[in-house]
């Protein structure tokens, strides 16, 4: 029986000590995928919250197939998406008309230099319904026709917002390593 | 178009797959109370058996001291006439004469005892049966003996039964109602039932690991004793001669190093995460949480008691030139005790020896995480999610030196048992426990 089976197990039997280490083990990866979907601190630590609790109710359901950490990160980013249902209609979406067009050629973009953190700062700034569209297709891999499911939108309106996204963040990432290579050039 | 992004696609895939943050302590505290858990029954039968051992000790030693404190059965009360007070003499039956005669132009009856030696002016409490004299050859009325018998010292107390056996001549057997009463002598009615002491004591502090698991074999082996101290006072009330019950105010320090644990100072500048907290460690107390920004922390040796997003082999601190603090951290805690404690006496001499038993309710004043630079305390951080008040049972034995009727020497060697540990980490099974020799000065009153 493997660790983590072992830990499951208890975890199933209401073991105090197996569900704490189930958490300490997973946690720093599942607030790190918080974050990404939310644009606060506080709304990420009620997501990790709430997809924990989530975890060990339905622990019973789990089947033992495939990565125990995917299906944990499904349920933190199905929690996420329940939270983005429950206010996407307070978010203001950006006017697709504001938004310019990169300056450069995502091609020849360089990417050089950027940490995690400046990728998730940047990502945060996203209006919520862009990042949720670049989250579920460019990080988790699920298609237009599933997110359109999920966000209960259209495939366009997806593509749409997947679009706008990345846009948005091709002139972020822009911005921070024009600043990086400013800063090391002195 | 969607090739063309895939790119900017893929950076943020790739840079954000094995990104970590360590959320703030307080989410995990917010997840405990909504998940099932199963009562630990090991943890409640174990203080039910150490409530259940402290119990039948004190039960034992309250019977031992009944039996070695018995006088026989039946007993009666005699009076020394001249002071009015009751003398214990053994079991006898008495008959007395009870004649009349006309005093003042009324009838009285005069009563005389029919044993020649019932009462002696003898002060002991017991009076043999040899060396009992008659003193109630004054003639006492009838009333006057009621008066003696139930009057004065015991009138409502103990009773005596009279039994008036003629009319002419009668015989009057007292008993006592309650044959186990034992008036203390004349000298035990002034005894002091309080005392306040002042004690103090250095205390050693470990833990009990009942875990074998190589996370709590790492933890154990990491962890040392640091000598703390407690002080404070008590407060005792003897409720019989051999039984007291004490309470008082206790401050207690307790603390452990932790070894292999390397600091440095300096990481602020390269701390780009978002979380309150980079660096997680388990102790056998708790998960130290380091709340220190410019300190950065890794363990010295392999295992999984550091949890961090700056693992070795995402940031090192030399090459980052961090300037290296100790490899040893501090965990200090500090209560407020209020303990109830029994206390029986099995020796009652100059020198007297007391068992000692009881519960302790500890209120948490100081929690705190720290590393020493060249003789002072660097603060970096505290211990979560602690119980603010936790129970302790505490055994241990009483040492006393009466050196006068009010003041005594005491000596106590206390061995401590934390009920509720302070904060387990997962994964293992740890019970704290500390022992003490307290010492200090008593004063009766």
């Amino acid at each position: 029986m493997s660790e983590i089976t072992k830990i499951i197990n208890g975890c199933l039997a209401g073991d105090r000590r197996d569900q704490e280490l189930l958490y300490r083990r997973h946690a720093s990866k599942l607030y790190a995928v918080c974050l990404q979907y939310s644009g606060n601190d506080e709304e990420a630590r009620d997501i990790l919250q709430e997809g924990f609790i989530k975890i060990f109710e339905n622990l019973s359901h789990y089947k033992h197939e495939g990565s125990f950490e995917g299906w944990m990160r499904r349920i933190t980013v199905n929690t996420a998406l329940e939270k983005f249902r429950s206010r996407h209609n307070l978010y203001r979406v950006d006017d697709i008309d504001t938004i310019q067009e990169p300056d450069a050629d995502p091609d020849n973009q360089d990417y050089a230099g950027l940490e995690a953190n400046d990728l998730l700062e940047i990502i945060r700034e996203l209006p919520p319904k862009y990042r949720m569209v670049f989250n579920l297709y460019a990080i988790e891999g699920y298609s237009h026709n599933e997110i359109s499911k999920m966000l209960n939108i259209s495939e366009g309106t997806s593509k749409s917002n997947l679009s706008r996204a990345r846009m948005i963040l091709q002139r972020r990432v822009g911005s921070y390593t024009g600043i990086r290579k400013r800063a090391a050039n002195g | 178009m969607d090739e063309r992004w895939a790119n900017i696609d893929l950076v943020f895939r790739n840079g954000l797959k094995d990104f970590e943050v360590l959320p703030p302590p307080e989410v995990w505290d917010s997840i405990k109370p909504a998940i099932k858990v199963k009562p630990r029954p090991f943890i409640y039968m174990r203080a039910a058996a150490m409530i259940a051992v402290l119990l039948t000790i004190s039960f034992l030693a309250y019977r031992w001291s009944r039996e070695i404190s018995k006088v026989p059965d039946t007993q009666l009360m005699a009076f020394e006439i001249d002071k009015f007070s009751p003398v214990i003499v053994p079991a006898v039956s008495v008959q007395t004469v009870i004649t009349s005669s006309i005093v003042d132009g009324k009838e009285k009856n005069v009563v005389t005892p029919l044993l020649s030696s019932l009462i002696s002016g003898n002060s002991e409490n017991s009076v043999p049966r040899e060396n009992m004299t008659s003193s109630f050859t004054s003639g006492l009325t009838t009333s006057e003996i009621n008066n003696l018998s139930l009057g004065r010292n015991f009138a409502t107390n103990v009773p005596l039964q009279t039994k008036m056996t003629s009319s002419n001549v009668k015989s009057i057997e007292l008993t006592p109602v309650i044959p186990e009463y034992i008036p203390e002598s004349s000298t035990t009615n002034s005894i002091e039932r309080w005392s306040i002491a002042a004690m103090a004591s250095p205390t050693y502090y470990s833990t009990f690991n009942s875990d074998n698991n190589d996370l709590s074999r790492q933890i154990s082996a990491s962890e040392q004793s640091v000598v703390s101290y407690s002080g404070g006072v008590a407060l005792s009330y003897k409720l019989n001669k051999r039984f007291s019950i004490q309470t008082g105010l206790y401050y207690s320090s307790l603390g452990q190093e932790i070894d292999g644990i390397n600091s440095f100072g300096g990481f602020q500048k390269y701390d780009y995460t978002k979380g309150d907290y980079n660096f997680a460690v388990l102790t056998s107390s708790g998960t130290v949480y380091i709340d220190n920004a410019d300190v950065f922390v890794a363990s010295s040796t392999p295992g999984e008691r550091i949890l961090t997003a700056y693992t070795n082999d995402v940031f090192d601190p030399n090459k980052a030139n961090l300037e290296y603090i100790s490899n040893t951290l501090i965990q200090n805690f500090s209560f407020l005790e209020l303990p109830v404690v029994l206390r029986y006496k099995v020796v009652d001499k100059t020198f007297d020896i007391n068992l000692i038993g009881g519960i302790s309710y500890n209120m948490m004043v100081n929690n705190s995480v720290y590393t020493m630079v060249e003789g002072s305390k660097y603060p970096i951080g505290k211990t979560e999610g602690l119980d603010m008040i936790n129970l302790s049972s505490s055994l241990g034995m009483g040492l006393e030196y009466n050196f006068s009727k009010k003041l005594s020497l005491n000596l106590e060697p206390t061995f401590r048992y934390y009920l509720n540990t302070f904060n387990e980490p997962a994964g293992t099974t740890i019970h704290p426990y500390s022992f003490g020799v307290f010492s200090g000065i008593s004063y009766r009153f």
